[in-house]
């Protein structure tokens, strides 16, 4: 038994000991679910992020140092996500984290950043709290959120001439934001439309008849929603035979535009959907996408490539853009570099609003419709949506 | 609501919404209320040999374009395999244990059997098309209902004739339902109960399986499916009973109406509908519906 | 009621105290972060095995007074401003009473029924965690824990820390083996029997599930202090399962057996987490050899090896 505990001891302190400072190279800790469910999301956010690091240090590294990442899973669990920041922060000593995925998530890694002193960027997070209410000097996000989303909608409800709106959202943080954002833009937009009925489900759910059903018992011409990923699949599965999507136009956010979930889902993608992508391989509005796509296609492998890498790489491009304007990665200056800094994406130019330290991130809105010669759908027209609330 | 109160068609919605979401959780519960009744385990992994069915349809029927049936019976066959392979492996060492060792056998093939599929099918979204004919509406009466649905309404009651006719009215069956009587006295009659063993947790992780690929068109592979069923799944066989087929057969059914109905009146509660279930159970009547009171240290 | 300590156990216990006081000395932030998540974590599974190992039942829903202690503390410092001398003590109060509450209904019955009720309660916990946002920050989370000036920092909260669960695990030491503790065994062993001689097991086992509670609470509201933040992950059924494969990998049968299984397994977690990204298939791998090998846990396996290369007791 003591020689156990001896043992123990002495690979605790060399444990102290291996806790490297090594200061010839730019440290970023990563964090996206690269495990279990949020897996969907995090494995590609990961290409874009490796990406991004690569490229950045073919042109010369940060100060013209060495870039080099951390990479921990998150497994959609805030508190292991704080243990992860943290541990990146005190054992491999990263100068700033960069990352997330659920709200929670990244308000908690966000939480870290703030005790610890250290830069997060949120590249994927949408709730709105994260600059508002948890706003502080070390927080900041490049992904949209959920009062832009709603807005987007409103917006789309107006131009379509509707008059009757079914809102289903799924019953936690993200539906809710995205509801109160949706209001307030048809508020904005389009007082003059009824709201008829105000859905949800739970995050989750598998089954949607109870909704789907009440949705055409309303009479609405119009369905706003929140339903992303499997919610969205399996909802489209079990409201076709009802024949749903002939009967209402169904606007969603939660980027089931994306090539993701149209790709796989083929020929089964219902009609009549409008929906949003932070990027599109087909569409090369923004200069510099072009290439942008092509590279990620050879390093994924496929020619059709998905969009939550160019969330994760803006993330990285937005580090290098502050570290090299602040000549250091002093938390502080860092930060004071990043308020204000436009830098180039491949989805157009990115300003990071200096007081609410929100990138001003748009997105493609527009139906999906059938494409001649392939299986899945695509946008057509593409809309890009700035992220502006005015 | 007043939906439901102004408009009797809705309400028969409902109550087609109910039946058939029950008779899906009653064909993917079924296998585990069987290995429960028969080998007196509960079987976390049901979850994942379910999950693993809905993709095996999705390799089988859209990766490969080899038919709807087919993936069916690859499911059926897929899972016989690794349930096979798990029985002997590793499940035979614990008859005799405690149950708290055999649950956590269950739970550890739970986290394994999670990795292996996302190392086989990755961590894609995705989905499964309606077979051929089957994606549309049929006409009941008075309004249209999806085709698919129907056709499960139809399997579930199938699935429960043939579990109860093998259990009941077979000679295998009859040895079956004495092995859980009275195992050494069997063995002792120079029955392999090894083998029944075997066959009963086969047969019970086809079912699931089947549950998942015939799921599937309506409930899309995705990672983590299996931890929602399985906690649906052991609140019905708890409503009905553990291991009275009569019991998940009700018990699906109730959770249906519940949750179906549930949804329309309080969908703020949909998260809590099956923990809530579970405790009524509990608190009122343990052993279920058509469970008997069990001994204690059973 | 004797302190019934054996020297050897008693040494290793002073030594290991001693050896905790001086992490901080190595100025390491990642060691004393470890450090202090694995107290609490240890003491978690230690208070679940008041149950499991005491008292021979089998919890499924542990997390839910971890989770209650967590979410009290929090709420009490941060949005009513409660000074830590009352707040704490208010927090592990409330997870009693929680315990106390379940208990009341879930000794009524045992084995897997008893394990089922209690999980439908700890989830009914992480639902009302998860929906009453206005209070628990639902699943956003409580983020923003105000914490006491005194323990701010690092080094002065791993001392709070240490100090608590070490008062902690004193007390756990005296409960279970004191008469109260050999009752709890008796039931163990044999439910029935223990009923004849005048036993009365429902209520002992329902006292067990209120100290395991309580205790719990302790854990939950130091972690919540740690982390500035209580998230509802910490009531979900994925919390009870860990910490009872925690309490099983160090041995139920044994006292420290948990509070080493937490160390071990907390361990392996952070390091397979920089190495691959299947540690659910790690996690299986080793609940199978638990299972299939080493039902005693770690400390079994300690105490064969010895009686192997020692020639017995």
């Amino acid at each position: 038994m003591v020689s156990i505990v001896r043992s123990t001891t002495a690979a605790a302190f060399m444990l102290a000991a291996g806790v490297a400072s090594a200061n010839a190279e730019i440290k970023i800790g990563v964090l996206y679910p690269i495990a279990g469910t949020g897996a969907v999301y995090g494995t590609p956010a990961m290409y874009g992020h490796n990406m991004a690091v690569d490229e950045v240090n073919a042109a010369g590294g940060i100060m013209g140092q060495k870039v080099v990442s951390f990479a921990r899973d998150t497994k959609l669990k805030p508190a292991a996500a704080a243990a992860a920041a943290k541990e990146l922060i005190t054992k491999e000593g990263v100068d700033v984290l960069v990352g997330g995925l659920s709200s929670a998530v990244g308000l908690a890694i966000s939480e870290v950043a703030r005790q610890e002193g250290v830069v997060y960027i949120a590249t994927i997070p949408k709730t709105i709290q994260m600059t508002t209410k948890k706003l502080h000097k070390h927080v900041f996000r490049t992904s949209s959120h959920t009062d832009f989303e709603g807005d987007a909608i409103a917006q789309i409800v107006k131009k379509l001439g509707k008059k009757s709106v079914c809102d289903i959202q799924l019953d936690y943080a993200y539906g809710h934001d995205l509801a109160a954002g949706i209001e307030k833009g048809l508020a904005k937009h389009a007082p003059n439309v009824k709201k008829v009925i105000d859905l949800r489900s739970k995050l989750g759910a598998t089954d949607y008849n109870a909704q789907i059903t009440q949705i055409l018992g309303s009479g609405c011409d119009v369905v706003t929603s929140g339903l992303w990923g499997s919610h969205f699949v399996n909802f489209a599965q079990q409201a076709k035979p009802f024949g749903l999507f002939d009967r209402v136009t169904y606007i969603s956010g939660g980027e089931i535009a994306s090539h993701e979930i149209a790709g796989k889902m083929g020929k089964d993608y219902p009609d009549n959907v409008i929906s949003n992508s932070y990027e599109l391989w087909y569409d090369h509005t923004f200069p510099g996408h072009k290439k942008f796509q092509a590279d990620l296609a050879k390093r994924s492998g496929k020619k059709e490539t998905a969009m939550w890498p160019v969330l994760a790489y803006i993330g990285v491009k937005f580090i290098e853009a502050a570290g090299n304007k602040a000549g250091t990665m002093d938390a502080d200056k860092f930060a004071a570099a990043l308020e204000g800094m436009t830098i180039k994406t491949p989805v157009g130019d990115r300003t990071i609003d200096p007081k609410t330290h929100q990138a001003n991130t748009g997105q493609f809105w527009g139906p999906m419709v059938k494409k001649s010669g392939v299986d899945y759908r695509v946008m057509s027209p593409v809309t890009w949506y700035p992220a502006t609330l005015d | 609501m007043d939906m439901l109160l102004s408009s009797p068609s809705f309400a028969f919605i409902q109550v087609l919404n109910s039946i058939s979401l029950g008779m899906n959780l009653f064909i993917i519960a079924a296998g585990l209320s069987l290995i429960f009744g028969v080998l007196r385990v509960i079987n976390f992994a049901h979850g994942v040999f379910y999950m693993f069915g809905a993709y095996i349809m999705y390799t089988v029927s859209k990766d490969l374009q080899l038919g709807f049936f087919t993936g069916v019976i690859a499911a059926a066959v897929g899972l016989s395999v690794i349930a096979i392979i798990v029985e002997r492996g590793l499940f035979q060492w614990l008859y005799d244990k405690e149950h708290l060792l055999q649950l956590l056998l269950t739970f550890a093939i739970v986290l394994i059997m999670g990795d292996m599929a996302k190392i086989i099918w990755g961590t894609d979204q995705l989905s499964v098309s309606y077979p051929e004919g089957l994606g549309g509406a049929s006409n009941v009466g008075f309004t249209f209902y999806p085709t698919y649905r129907l056709m499960l309404c139809v399997v579930g009651p199938l699935i429960f004739f043939g579990l109860w006719f093998l259990i009941e009215r077979t000679r295998w069956g009859r040895l079956t339902r004495a092995a859980t009587q009275d195992m050494e006295m069997l063995s002792a009659l120079g029955i392999n109960v090894p083998i029944i063993y075997v066959t009963i947790f086969v047969i019970g992780s086809a079912l699931a399986g089947v549950g998942g690929s015939l799921a599937a068109p309506i409930n899309s592979p995705t990672p983590g499916m299996d931890a929602t069923i399985i906690v649906e799944c052991f609140v019905i066989v708890i409503i009905g009973g553990l291991g009275s087929l009569w019991g998940t057969f009700v018990g699906a059914l109730i959770y249906g109406f519940v949750f179906n109905f549930g949804s329309v009146i309080v969908p703020n509660w949909q998260d809590v509908f099956a923990f809530l279930l579970l405790m009524a159970v509990l608190l009122i009547r343990p052993w279920g519906l058509f469970g008997k009171p069990e001994q204690e240290g059973h | 009621m004797s302190w019934n300590i054996s020297r050897g156990v008693l040494a290793t216990c002073i030594i290991v105290v001693l050896l905790l006081i001086c992490v901080p000395l190595t100025e390491s932030r990642y060691l004393i972060d470890l450090s202090t998540e694995i107290l609490v974590y240890a003491l978690f599974a230690l208070s679940l095995n008041v149950i499991i190992g005491f008292s021979g039942n089998v919890s499924f829903g542990h997390a839910a007074y971890f989770a209650i202690g967590g979410y009290a503390n929090a709420i009490l410092l941060t949005t009513y401003g409660w000074p830590l001398i009352f707040a704490f003590p208010a927090a592990v109060i409330l997870s009693g009473v929680a315990a106390a509450f379940v208990a009341y209904f879930c000794t009524r019955l045992t084995d897997i029924y008893f394990a089922m009720l209690t999980l439908a309660f700890s989830m009914l916990v992480w639902a009302i965690a998860f929906k009453w946002r206005s209070v628990t920050g639902g699943d956003d989370g409580f983020v923003g824990v105000t914490v006491p000036a005194f323990i701010d920092t690092r080094v002065p909260f791993f001392y709070f820390t240490l100090i608590i669960v070490t008062i902690s695990c004193i007390t756990l030491w005296l409960i279970c083996h004191s008469a109260f503790g050999q009752s709890l065994i008796a039931v163990r062993e044999n439910l029935t029997r223990a009923g004849f001689i005048g036993v009365n097991t429902r209520l002992m086992r329902g006292i067990a599930f209120v100290i395991a509670g309580t205790f719990a609470g302790v854990a939950g509201a130091i972690f919540a202090m740690y982390n500035r933040g209580v998230y509802t992950e910490s009531a979900f059924w994925a919390e009870s399962a860990q910490v009872l494969i925690m309490t099983l990998l160090g041995g139920m049968y044994s006292f420290f057996g948990p509070a080493i299984g937490a160390a071990a397994l907390y361990l392996l977690e952070r390091f397979s987490n920089e190495y691959t990204e299947y540690w659910p298939t790690v996690l299986g791998v080793i609940l199978l050899i638990i299972v299939l090998v080493l039902p005693e846990g770690l400390v079994g396996l300690a105490k064969r090896l010895k009686t192997r290369f020692m020639g017995g007791n």
